[in-house]
């Protein structure tokens, strides 16, 4: 038994080996873009990672306690507003660390006071937050400050801030992967299905909840403090987009929650696909987005991910015995045998999903 | 024997209406404690104040001298009180082990490591005969087998208090029998187990003592045969379904 077990452990410690390595030259080859890729090309990177930081760490709080944040954008923008507002004051990597502690004091007190609010409350209140401190920062900056933005100059380049980003992307994940294997990430899962059967297994629900709010949104802020320097013009209004908000939210459910690595199927085609209609067609963005949302609540509902695994469930599974070219025919025939069905195409389909929708009227007598 | 809980003169009242209205009870170590009565009679809001779901509005409870009245749920599992629900549950889309390894790292047993946290969870799980089942959702669960991983889920926080609510309801014949010598077992290795029950038999073969409740009271208290015998009076005269 022991041999086996030896072997078992053996072969376990050689895959560990294995993943890390090649999870190794992952990373490295993506440090590497900023000399083998164009600007447009690291342009994109640099919006794929922001957003790729801000997904993982939504669905560190979000993912697990199964509470809907939309408190992003407040988190991303205090961090790229803390920079704007510091940035002649202190050096860089100074604003960084304030904006990081800004960020863990806003959402310590708004964990704290909104600990009770759950389901569709807390989504609401999260999205005021973010437009609160918004109206806040521009009533500010009209009335005291008397400027309607702020300038950012500094010798902070995009390589640079790609290259923290993708740092602050390892750490994130690692964050995730670590949380997935302890202790509390498993008080987190307990949470998130039931409360009750967690205060009853010996879990504090109040701390715990506030501390992977805490950590979510000390990783938010970081990437807006990371981004301010990509833009030389910041006022509140840009800083503190809604927008950003419900990409993170879509992305996460598009790539699927349920894995680690949900969120870069779900990042990269929203990023490339928002790039390309911003630049064609820029009011069709949230048309789209939107559409997007409905089509995955729809079809989707474990998100590409699922969409994978179930594909590679279905590779492990027994081939069936090739028929060669008698199949065909046979299935032809078949089919030749049957009565018509007039192919009913799009109309069809919403036809069926309207039925399913809509009750039947009952009939006037 | 002395006693390891110690309640005295609880109350909860949900707006005009009075739950539970001033009662006292104690039990010791090893000790089954029945608590029967009608449905509505205040059983289940006595469990909840015991274990720290809900908060009494006088009195106190006292566990191994020390007072608990005002600790919240989480604390007193942590204080070793710990129960099951009547209606039974736990997180449905987890695997079984997960919920019991979960009452294994925040109970009140020593710190583990989480992979040595598994295999205690798995011991557990195998106590209740359920080592096979460890990874499958609970949801997936028959109803016999989710009462088991509550009860594998309390036990795992190493209670000394164990507050069982109709863990033997709805069981066959053959269940019951099983289902009883577990909770005669959870006795013999010292827990104190309070057992809100309708089953009679159950009742009648595991208590050491009967607590009646009626309207949020305590109506009689004293050893199975005598307090049943009591009851059935009790019912003759005033009618109910069951006592």
């Amino acid at each position: 038994m022991s041999a086996s077990a030896e072997e078992e452990s053996r072969i376990r410690r050689r895959r560990a080996a294995t993943a890390t390595g090649a999870l190794a030259v992952l990373v490295a080859a993506l440090a590497a873009t900023p000399w083998l890729a164009s600007d447009y090309g690291l342009a994109l990177m640099v919006n794929v990672v922001c957003y790729l930081v801000l997904t993982v760490a939504w669905a560190l709080f979000s993912g697990t306690t199964r509470l809907v944040s939309l408190a992003t954008s407040a988190f991303f923008g205090v961090g790229m507003y803390t920079v704007a507002m510091l940035i002649k004051l202190l050096p860089l990597y100074a604003t960084f660390l304030v904006a990081i502690g800004v960020g863990a004091v806003l959402a310590l007190v708004v964990g704290i006071l909104t600990l009770r609010i759950s389901g569709m409350f807390f989504v609401i209140f999260s999205f005021g937050l973010s437009e609160m401190i918004r109206e806040l920062m521009v009533w500010w900056e009209i009335n005291q400050t008397h400027t309607m933005g702020r300038y950012v100059y500094v010798p902070f380049d995009t390589t640079m801030i790609y290259e923290h980003l993708l740092a602050l992307a390892v750490l994130v994940f690692l964050a995730g992967w670590l949380l997935r294997r302890s202790r509390f990430g498993l008080a987190l899962l307990v949470i998130g299905e039931d409360e009750t059967i967690a205060r009853q297994v010996g879990i504090n629900v109040a701390v715990s909840k506030v501390a992977i709010f805490v950590v979510s949104a000390m990783f938010m802020t970081l990437t807006g403090a990371l981004m301010a320097p990509r833009f030389s013009f910041i006022n509140p209004n840009f800083a503190f987009n809604p927008l950003v908000s419900f990409q993170v939210v879509i992305m996460a459910i598009l790539g699927g929650l349920q894995r680690l690595w949900g969120p870069v199927l779900g990042v990269i085609p929203l990023i490339i696909l928002s790039e390309e209609l911003q630049t064609e067609f820029p009011f069709w963005y949230s048309v789209f987005l939107g559409l997007v949302f409905m089509v995955i609540v729809y079809f989707l509902p474990r998100g590409l991910t699922g969409l994978l695994e179930d594909g590679w469930a279905r590779l492990g599974q027994p081939l069936e015995l090739p028929r060669g070219l008698t199949g065909p025919l046979l299935d032809a025939w078949a089919r030749l045998s049957r009565p018509i069905t007039l192919p009913r195409g799009i109309a069809g389909a919403i036809e069926d999903r309207w039925r399913r929708i809509m009750p039947r009227v009952p009939e006037k007598r | 024997m002395a006693s390891i809980l110690e309640v005295e003169g609880l109350r909860k009242a949900f707006g005009g209406l009075v739950a539970v209205n001033s009662v006292s009870l104690t039990v010791s170590s090893g000790e089954v404690l029945g608590l029967i009565g009608p449905n509505g009679s205040g059983k289940t809001t006595l469990l909840n104040l015991i274990a720290g779901t809900i908060r009494p509005d006088a009195g106190s409870i006292r566990m191994a001298g020390e007072d608990v009245t005002r600790l919240p749920n989480h604390l007193r599992v942590r204080k070793r009180i710990n129960r099951t629900f009547q209606l039974v549950r736990a997180p449905p889309n987890m695997p079984a082990i997960g919920t019991v390894m979960a009452g294994v790292l925040y109970g009140a047993g020593p710190r583990l490591r989480f992979k040595d946290a598994g295999y205690e969870a798995a011991g557990f799980l195998g106590e209740m005969n359920l080592l096979l089942k460890a990874d499958q959702r609970f949801d997936q669960l028959t109803y016999i087998e989710q009462k088991r991983v509550e009860l594998a889920r309390a036990l795992a926080t190493r209670p000394r208090v164990l507050l069982l609510d109709e863990w033997l309801s709805g069981l066959s014949a053959s269940e019951l029998e099983g289902g009883m010598s577990v909770v005669w077992s959870l006795a013999a290795r010292g827990i104190a187990v309070i057992l809100v029950e309708h089953v009679m038999t159950a009742v009648r073969a595991l208590c050491h003592r009967v607590i009646v409740m009626n309207a949020g009271s305590k109506i009689a208290e004293g050893p199975p045969d005598a307090v049943l015998r009591d009851a059935e009076v009790v019912r003759a005269y005033l009618g109910g379904d069951d006592a």
